[in-house]
């Protein structure tokens, strides 16, 4: 059995993911968080001076998605077949079209500016993206409220986290999208996954 | 089974799984659309998110670049042999994309004295630091070895190949001062494989 120990902030941002697989799946890691003070002391030991980094039996490994990826393959929570994968991926990866013009908006600092841009995003580019989940998850759930193959992946995984800085600014968001709505329930209802977002303390980002 | 792969008549985000493909050996449909003609207009809407690349494999259409290469890098056994070495892979292609997404913006600068500028600081600031991240990763999953990961050619060499080629076009000395990384391009170009698809493949961007 493989030791795991996952390095961050004090928050969920890029690490949040990894946490709920970690958690889906039942396994224990040591969740190492760095204070932005202490954090200088340790860049030197992250191959890409970045966090979060995955050690697995002293290995370490960079890169947010691709600590994502190894867990879930790890704890079949990936896709049962290349296939299947691909099409978890093809998910992830329209996740990440949309935080990359999203999470932007979350930093800016001047906060009537922030108002302002984010309620221009929710009406001018957020649907699209709304829309593209909808359609990767009823072309590949096979039917069901999973966007995989009628179970739980990765990929309910990852749109959970990211649509939860949706549901932040407007907890009606999702009404307009059905699909979403019902696959968010899905994942609330994991029993593992409720547990941990209940335990889970409130940190800043 | 037969693969096709949709895309317009450039290099671009379909590239690298046409690399891929020709590492396999692996015939493809390599299906490519004029930008802005009606073929394209025609086809755009079967697209899940209108968008290309696209993969159809199997009676699926797989959108997304990166998903697409990572699928089929696993269906030809050049994705890392097992799970970690396949984070270790997926890590160095997510590093390469970090530099890409920071190079589209000066490649796509229209004004003149302002590409210039961005220009100079990308290749002056950003690029080393990104260079001296995949030496670092290079090494450490080398295994001593002339390749990205486990001595043993992978998509990491070959999206790492393709996206040098495209910053070279803007400035073909970059990577003077990194004899690791030449030397990784030169044994990925010495694969007869690879040497015979460059050699013979169209000439576009």
């Amino acid at each position: 059995m493989p030791t795991y120990k996952l390095y961050y902030f004090y928050g969920r941002g890029r690490a949040e993911i990894a946490r709920l697989i970690f958690a889906a799946a039942g396994e224990t890691y040591e969740d190492i968080r760095y204070e932005r003070e202490e954090w200088p002391s340790h860049k030197s030991e992250m191959p890409l001076g970045q966090m979060p980094v995955l050690e697995v039996d002293g290995v370490k490994i960079p890169q947010s998605m691709t600590i994502a990826r190894f867990l879930s393959k790890q704890f079949k929570l990936a896709g049962k077949d290349n296939l299947e994968q691909a099409k978890v991926d093809a998910v992830v990866d329209t996740s990440i079209d949309l935080a990359v013009k999203y999470v932007p908006l979350l930093m800016q600092q001047d906060e009537s500016k922030k108002k302002e841009e984010i309620a221009k995003f929710f009406t001018d580019e957020l649907p699209k993206h709304m829309k593209n989940f909808e359609t990767l998850g009823k072309l590949y759930g096979d039917g069901s409220q999973f966007f995989v193959g009628n179970h739980l992946t990765f990929a309910d995984l990852e749109v959970y986290d990211m649509l939860s800085y949706v549901v932040k600014i407007d907890d009606k968001f999702l009404q307009s999208y059905p699909w979403l709505e019902r696959n968010r329930q899905e994942v609330e209802k994991n029993s593992k996954i409720a547990e941990y977002i209940k335990n889970r303390k409130e940190t800043p980002f | 089974m037969s693969y096709k792969l949709h895309y317009f008549n450039v290099r671009g985000y379909a590239e690298v799984s046409r690399l891929i493909f020709a590492a396999a050996g692996q015939n493809f449909e390599d299906i490519r659309y004029e930008r802005n003609s009606e073929e394209w207009t025609k086809h755009k809407n079967e697209m899940p998110l209108g968008q290309v690349p696209v993969l159809e494999y199997d009676g699926m259409k797989l959108p997304q670049s990166k998903a697409i290469a990572r699928f089929l890098a696993n269906q030809f056994h050049l994705a890392g042999k097992d799970n970690f070495e396949q984070a270790k892979v997926d890590s160095i292609v997510d590093t390469l994309y970090d530099l890409v997404a920071a190079f589209i913006p000066v490649r796509m600068e229209q004004d003149e004295t302002k590409q210039k500028e961005l220009a100079k600081k990308f290749f002056d600031e950003e690029l080393p630091k990104h260079l001296k991240n995949l030496e670092t990763l290079g090494k450490m999953y080398s295994n001593g070895g002339s390749f990205f990961v486990g001595n043993q050619l992978t998509w990491a060499d070959l999206t790492f190949y393709n996206f040098t080629d495209l910053i070279f076009q803007s400035n073909s000395d970059c990577l003077n001062n990194y004899s690791w990384l030449q030397n990784n391009r030169a044994e990925v170009e010495k694969q007869p494989k690879i040497a015979e698809y460059l050699k013979n493949r169209p000439k576009t961007m």
